[in-house]
């Protein structure tokens, strides 16, 4: 073990999966026996993560950063190309069983649940896979029944619950074990308002107890309601790590405003006198964006160097939060996304 | 284009999504093909006969029951079974055409593909294993006519069988019935011939031996003339009465589903 | 003993799952005994004809076939889970099964219950019954013990030969293992006398497939019938090969699913 508070531990961790590239059609498919050529993609490029025991971390980045490649990673369902992980002093992949009693892993997209089965026959099974004693699996069963509401649940075929009856009971199911670290991969894809609202509250619950909480979603609520810390990863890489309020104070000092013209925006002519702005149309030519630092000039002084060069039909000022940044780390087109922010 | 004509074409474009029945249903009576082969060999090889077939004449009879077995072997009732219990098949009562026509239709569409893979497997055999007696012309006319009046038959029984995935989720037993039985009674699995004489009878009042026994019959020649043309009659005597029944418990079948909701 | 133990219990709540829908439970054990009974009508009605095929009398005839269904069942009752696995894959479901402290092999066997299995236990234990005590067998010590080892062997081959057949799914991409129930149904031809094949074919099953290991040769050493009868002493040493194998083709064609992602 590196250290005695790291819960988890990952340096340099790569995965590279080798595609087969084949030409369309039989023709391909019979070429592609003889040659035999892959395309190497890197779906996890290098990765340094370490998680203290009672961390609570938002692991966020666009579709197809790498973020559910790591999860499989540091879960021990994937084998890394390169480089290493401890979770808990155990390697996940070689020593699945022992990683297994430590961790508790719910996906929202898919249930873990036994289909054909009532919902307490999975709660018994996991039980006797984890070899639960019998006193702790009760006390675990009444504390989950209680918070998640699960009792009535519990007679009902799996495949036959609602979405969100669904995610409340595999959150008990992965949390039956107590585990010390607790996966979620997008937990509340799907769920209505309301649903959404009790898992947060009880995942919140959850780390205040002092479980430590590794959480990959595109949900913004999830992020602030649940989470201290913030890493954001794209193309395999982690472009950011901290905690999340100091980003959302970052942030906040970053205002936009957003206008509507009558002519299309003189572009040059605003940028040279909002030179520490970010100036760019919207949707048409005559949809203008400034974005630029609360801090340096009040908006008030923004909207009036505008309507000095153009004339303004409408304007509507907005404070940057985290959605925003989850937004423009989407879009891949802006580098700069981050300054500011780390 | 008509709109049953358009759902024989879909059938056919449907085909690369159905291959996965398809290949295993077709793999299973391929190997069941060649289990009869060899055991028929053993018992007919040397120059026997039994129940009057000889050797080649149980080659014919085996073919000819292996291509009534590939079709309508595996679309109908399986696309049907799936629409029913995942309740797509609300969407198949709102469209502006006959439900059983359209099944009909796919059916068909199907049937072309399936014949022409029984076709290939049956020119294999005759190559690997020597020929079969050929009937005459005016018999083998007749022979196709009834190979054709196989295929509505075959549909309505599967048809029927797939309407019960309104009463029941278990599709799946009630295919293996319906093959178990279907498979005896129309003399698929042995030849009605060998039948002691009481099953025998039940056999020839039941439609199910107008699948496999008459085709067979009229290619071997064993009901010349009249009773060949009879025979045929039958088939299509059948197809009438089925297609009637089966309407009948369509009709019950979708009060059942719109009062109380599937 | 903690293994087996979550093994039945899993088992056991499937079962009890799918007991609770009594009319499928019913419809699947009459369409075993249907299709058991028509692989019957055909082993009656030859050996209503002829006394024995290459060496082989009806009651002999009818232990192989007992052995066969016998086997069928205990795969269906005891790894009818490993006939999902190609969807388990294709969806990613494999994934929470690698995150369980259990042997994911275990749980993927364990995952279904086949309901055919009941229908299919009480068919091939019945006939293996009835064919025993028709056979007149001299139950001596040595023909007790020799039993004792035979029949959990052949279990062992058709539970394992299902195994490796599935997964193969690590490899074939798809939702369907076709090529596993091409396989299945190959397996399907040592219900009748080896004898009756062409010795490629014999080669095959006795060999590369074993499938003759299931019922022909331990029922061959059992009655000391034929000269290749001593060759069923082997199948133990097949029964563990077959084990190796599956173990050994799963467990890489996990490794190739953890390395290659899904």
């Amino acid at each position: 073990m590196a250290s005695t508070s790291a819960l988890v531990e990952a340096t340099g961790l790569v995965k590279e999966f080798r595609r087969p590239r084949k030409a369309p059609g039989l023709a391909g498919a019979l070429k592609h026996l003889v040659t035999r050529r892959f395309d190497v993609h890197r779906a996890v490029a290098g990765i340094d993560l370490r998680i203290d025991e009672g961390e609570s971390v938002a692991y966020v980045g666009p579709n197809g950063a790498g973020k559910s490649t790591t999860v499989k990673l540091l879960t021990g369902i994937l084998v890394p190309t390169a480089g290493e992980v401890r979770v808990a002093g155990v390697v996940p992949h070689r020593d699945r069983v022992a990683n297994a009693r430590n961790v508790g892993v719910v996906f929202g997209q898919r249930t873990q649940l036994w289909w054909d089965l009532p919902v307490h026959e999975t709660f018994e099974l996991l039980r006797d896979m984890y070899r639960i004693p019998a006193a702790d699996y009760r006390r675990s069963m009444d504390r989950l029944c209680e918070v998640l509401e699960i009792g009535p649940l519990l007679p009902v075929l799996a495949r036959k619950l609602s979405l969100g009856q669904r995610m409340r009971a595999d959150l008990a199911a992965a949390l039956l074990h107590e585990p010390r670290i607790v996966y979620l991969d997008e937990p509340t894809i799907g769920l209505d308002v309301s649903v959404k609202d009790r898992v947060r509250a009880f995942l919140r619950q959850l780390v205040d107890d002092g479980t430590t909480v590794l959480l990959t979603t595109h949900d913004v609520g999830d992020i602030e309601e649940v989470c201290r810390r913030i890493v954001v990863v794209d193309e395999g890489r982690i472009r950011h790590d901290g905690p999340v309020g100091v980003l959302r104070d970052t942030l906040a000092s970053n205002s936009t405003v957003r206008f509507q013209l009558a002519a299309p925006a003189p572009l040059h002519l605003i940028r040279e006198r909002l030179p520490d702005a970010e100036v760019t149309t919207g949707a048409s030519e005559r949809d203008l964006v400034v974005r630029f630092d609360r801090t340096l000039r009040p908006a008030g002084a923004v909207a009036a160097t505008v309507m000095g060069l153009v004339e303004v039909r409408d304007l509507r000022i907005d404070d940057e939060g985290v959605a925003d940044l989850i937004r423009r780390l989407h879009d891949r087109d802006s580098p700069a996304a981050l300054n500011g922010a780390g | 284009m008509g709109p049953y004509r358009a759902m024989a074409r879909i059938a056919w474009r449907n085909a690369l999504a159905y291959r996965v029945p398809f290949l295993m249903s077709l793999s299973m009576m391929v190997f069941n093909l060649v289990a009869m082969f060899a055991l028929w060999q053993a018992l007919l090889g040397d120059g026997n006969s039994l129940a009057g077939f000889t050797w080649p004449q149980m080659k014919a009879y085996l073919l000819v029951s292996f291509f009534t077995n590939c079709l309508v072997s595996t679309f109908t009732d399986f696309a049907m079974a799936s629409r029913i219990r995942s309740g797509a098949v609300a969407v198949d009562l709102v469209k502006p055409v006959d439900y059983q026509k359209s099944r009909l239709a796919e059916a068909l569409g199907f049937a072309l593909l399936e014949a022409a893979a029984a076709a290939t497997v049956c020119a294999v055999v005759l190559v690997a294993f020597g020929g079969v007696p050929l009937p005459s012309p005016g018999r083998l006319a007749l022979f196709v006519a009834s190979l054709a009046a196989v295929v509505p038959l075959k549909f309505l029984i599967a048809y029927m069988c797939g309407l019960l995935c309104f009463w029941t989720q278990n599709y799946l037993g009630i295919s293996l019935a319906r093959g178990a039985v279907s498979g005896i009674l129309s003399g698929a699995t042995v030849p009605l011939a060998f039948f002691p004489a009481w099953l025998r009878q039940v056999a020839e009042v039941l439609p199910f031996q107008a699948v496999t026994n008459t085709p067979a019959m009229l290619f071997l020649g064993r009901n010349p003339g009249l009773p060949g043309a009879l025979a045929v009659a039958v088939q299509l005597l059948w197809i009438v009465a089925l297609w009637w029944l089966a309407r009948r418990l369509w009709h019950v079948a979708v009060r059942r589903l719109t009062v109380h909701g599937g | 003993m903690h293994t087996l133990r979550v093994y039945r219990r899993s088992l056991g709540a499937h079962l009890r799952a799918t007991l609770e829908y009594q009319a499928d439970f019913w419809i699947l054990v009459v369409a075993a005994v249907l299709t058991q009974g028509a692989g019957l009508l055909l082993i009656a009605t030859i050996f209503a004809r002829v006394p024995r095929i290459h060496g082989w009398g009806v009651w002999e005839v009818v232990l192989i076939f007992g052995m066969m269904v016998l086997a069928q069942g205990t795969s269906e009752l005891l790894a009818e889970g490993t006939w999902g696995l190609a969807g388990l894959i294709n969806r990613g479901e494999l994934d929470r099964m690698l995150l369980r402290p259990y042997p994911c092999l275990l749980q993927v066997c364990s995952s279904r219950v086949g309901m055919n299995a009941f229908g299919n236990l009480t068919v091939g234990g019945g006939l293996l019954v009835s064919a025993l005590a028709h056979l007149d067998v001299a139950w001596t010590p040595g023909r007790v013990a020799l039993a004792a080892v035979l029949l959990p062997s052949a279990l062992l081959i058709k539970v394992s030969l299902t195994v490796v057949a599935n997964s193969t799914s690590f490899w074939l991409r798809g939702a369907i293992n076709t090529f596993a129930g091409g396989l299945d149904q190959l397996g399907e031809l040592t219900k009748y006398p080896l004898s009756i094949y062409s010795v490629g074919l014999q080669a095959v099953l006795a060999t590369a497939l074993p499938f003759a290991f299931i019922g022909f040769f331990p029922v061959s050493v059992f009655l000391q019938h034929g000269r290749l009868a001593w060759v069923g002493l082997l199948t133990p040493l097949v029964a563990a090969w077959c084990v190796f194998l599956a173990v050994t083709v799963f467990s890489r064609g996990l490794r190739r699913y953890e390395s290659a992602g899904n």
